[in-house]
């Protein structure tokens, strides 16, 4: 984990002169699942929720957002949307991710390709739209982009799709925190790769960056059912992970993972250097850990339901002594608690229906707080009274998930619930950023 | 809960509802061989910012003088940090990394270390200067400057120029403590003024840094054997 230093008296003080205080706040992410270039962890009660959320057309102003939700028990707006801030566009608000200092918040668009950075330093209640970066497809040839990874100074993108064929062969894009691009990395197509994209998850101890597999533009923006009927299509998703030599950026051996692997979660239990992964077609859970030959190696570990009906786990969170697992599955509702003790053979001891529908979840650093979205992908959702968008909190008291509050996302005007990330008015950036130049409204 | 520095006293006990910074130990020992230096590419990550600085004779300068012509480690610092994972740690790296080279004459006219101080106000060059001690520049070996800035206000463009986050502390209540806190972050930069790698101390492998400095150098046409 990253650590934080105070700094001396005299700069605080001539910054906060400066830094227009007020109800300061700060941001910050699934705690658990953090890059571990993230410094700030919120280790204590989380203030928000960011929500990044598609747009619905006719539904408010139809366009993508990110909503803010207090969840301090202690705030008299617990439970509420407060704030949403809207990019002026529908293009498949998906995924988000902190900078290493946590000051901004990017965010992707899965259909139109641009990323979004918000600045939640400044007032984290009030997150500001202060670039948009529109042409990742000209400048790398990729699209959809998915995953923001923090480095040090710089943000890893991860995507999904390309401009060519608008199928799955991808890359990463490495941006520096200002936004301009670095490098790009073509995801490998030899030695056992199918170039596919999704997560990547870092382990700086072993200089090792794993990524993750699953589609392209071509199958994740049609109709799930047509997709799954589809035995063309149902071919073109990604069966590898890849492990990188993170120094280097070089791919260092291709595991293959049938199924697409999604959500890569490395264990924080002190001293550990393995990762767990879930299949969405497949239904299992993968671990990733070094054999007792000195390779690298992926083994299925555990089944995930009933793989025949395929429920389709769709996100994971690891609890912070890597000894649990939470686990979405779209198709069937249900929040599924996994003991990972032995995490070459982790046990499903809980599972609720928590929704119609669920993809993502995210717990509290204390894993006291747990947190579910409803939206997968907009022609992946399901269909009428099913189509339910919410964010749904609960308490977790290790052997109940005890429903907190919901906000309904349709009733609110607000669209399709997505990614969550959570924030924290413990700190406050001390650098606000200008107002967003004008570009921006172009860009939208 | 963070540890207190020497300059902050009472002000930084309240508690916040974050609780960064007790993580123990930075990860020193890590735990892979680093790929031999000059067999990877370093990014350009973004250009070095500018801005006037101290020397240690209290004479103004253009940071750029000290991050140019020459491949450069820069760390922000302050010498009352009594943080031991942070300032100090970071400081302990680099003589560490200094150790390793002040005997490789060859590199030394293409090297330098650069200590540049978060806190003006007490930072003066004087003190400064009785802070590098031994290290100074001017007694030999690695050239390793200790820079400060004439006001708050005028280091600030360099540490948003770096990136170098600072962020507000509040208390329980969400007030303002009067302190900031950061993610402490070494640079490397190289002859031209293109910061090419950033550490975070919490993996910062004097190692690590070795091979890229000696990366950087092979670039230039330099024999790091």
């Amino acid at each position: 984990m990253l650590r934080l230093s105070r700094v001396p008296r005299s700069l605080a003080t001539a910054l906060l002169a400066a830094a227009l205080l007020g109800a300061g706040p700060y941001a910050g992410a699934d705690e658990t699942c953090n890059s571990p270039y993230i410094g700030n962890l919120i280790k204590g009660q989380e203030d928000y929720v960011y929500v990044w959320t598609l747009g619905v057309q006719g539904l408010g102003d139809g366009s993508d957002k990110l909503v803010t939700i207090d969840v301090n028990p202690a705030s008299k707006k617990y439970g509420k949307a407060i704030h949403s801030i809207s990019v002026g566009a529908r293009g498949e608000a998906h995924h988000m991710g902190f900078t290493d200092d946590r000051r901004h918040l990017w965010a992707g668009g899965l259909s139109n390709s641009r990323i979004y950075v918000f600045d939640v330093g400044s007032n984290p209640a009030k997150p500001k739209l202060t670039k948009v970066i529109a042409d990742l497809p000209e400048r790398t040839g990729y699209a959809g982009p998915h995953t923001f990874y923090a480095l040090p100074g710089r943000m890893l993108v991860g995507t999904l799709s390309n401009t060519r064929d608008k199928g799955g062969v991808t890359g990463l894009a490495l941006f520096n925190n200002k936004g301009d691009l670095i490098s790009k990395y073509d995801l490998p197509t030899d030695n056992g790769g199918d170039g596919y994209g999704y997560d990547i998850g870092i382990n700086p101890r072993k200089n090792l960056l794993l990524t993750s597999s699953f589609t392209g533009f071509n199958n994740y923006m049609r109709d799930l059912g047509e997709v799954v009927a589809d035995a063309e299509a149902m071919k073109k998703f990604g069966n590898t992970m890849v492990l990188w030599d993170l120094k280097a950026m070089k791919p260092k051996k291709v595991l293959s993972v049938p199924g697409a692997p999604l959500e890569i979660r490395w264990s924080l239990r002190e001293g550990e250097n393995w990762a767990v992964v879930a299949t969405a077609l497949t239904s299992k859970i993968w671990l990733i850990r070094e054999g007792a030959n000195g390779e690298w190696e992926a083994k299925d570990v555990a089944t995930i339901g009933d793989p025949a009906k395929i429920p389709l786990p769709v996100d994971i969170s690891i609890s912070r002594d890597g000894k649990g697992l939470w686990v979405n599955t779209f198709m069937d509702g249900k929040t599924r608690y996994f003991d990972l003790s032995n995490p070459e053979a982790p046990k499903q001891t809980y599972e609720k229906v928590t929704g119609k529908q669920v993809n993502m979840v995210s717990q509290s650093w204390d894993g006291k707080r747990v947190y579910v979205t409803s939206s997968l992908l907009e022609k992946w959702d399901k269909k009428g009274t099913d189509n339910e968008q919410f964010l749904r909190a609960f308490n977790w008291d290790g052997k109940e998930l005890r429903p907190a509050f919901e906000v309904d996302f349709t009733k609110e005007k607000l669209g399709r619930a997505h990614h969550m990330k959570l924030g924290s008015k413990s700190l406050k950036s001390a650098f606000g950023d200008a107002e967003p130049p004008g570009e921006i409204a172009a860009a939208r | 809960m963070l540890r207190p520095c020497a300059l902050c006293g009472g002000l930084f006990l309240a508690a916040a509802a974050f609780a960064a910074g007790d993580d123990g130990e930075p990860t020193r020992q890590l735990e892979f061989v680093p790929p031999p230096a000059g067999s990877y590419r370093l990014e350009h990550i973004m250009t070095a910012p500018d801005g006037t600085v101290l020397d240690t004779d209290d004479q103004p300068m253009p940071l750029a003088r000290f991050t140019t012509g020459k491949v450069t480690v820069l760390s922000f610092m302050y010498t009352s940090c009594s943080d031991a994972w942070g300032c100090p740690f970071a400081y302990q790296v680099m003589q560490e990394l200094k150790k390793s080279l002040d005997h490789e004459t060859a590199l030394l006219p293409h090297l330098r270390f650069v200590s540049l101080s978060f806190d003006p106000e007490h930072d003066t060059p004087e003190a400064m200067r009785l802070y590098g001690g031994s290290h100074m520049a001017d007694t030999g070996g690695l050239p390793w400057y200790f820079l400060t800035t004439l006001s708050p206000m005028g280091l600030r463009p360099m540490l948003e120029g770096f990136g170098q986050d600072l962020s507000v502390v509040l208390d329980e209540n969400g007030k303002s403590t009067g302190s900031l806190s950061h993610v402490l972050k070494v640079f490397l930069i190289d002859r031209r003024g293109s910061i090419r790698e950033i550490y975070s101390t919490s993996f910062l492998s004097p190692q690590v840094v070795l091979n890229d400095i000696r990366t950087l150098l092979i670039e230039q046409g330099i024999s790091v054997n």
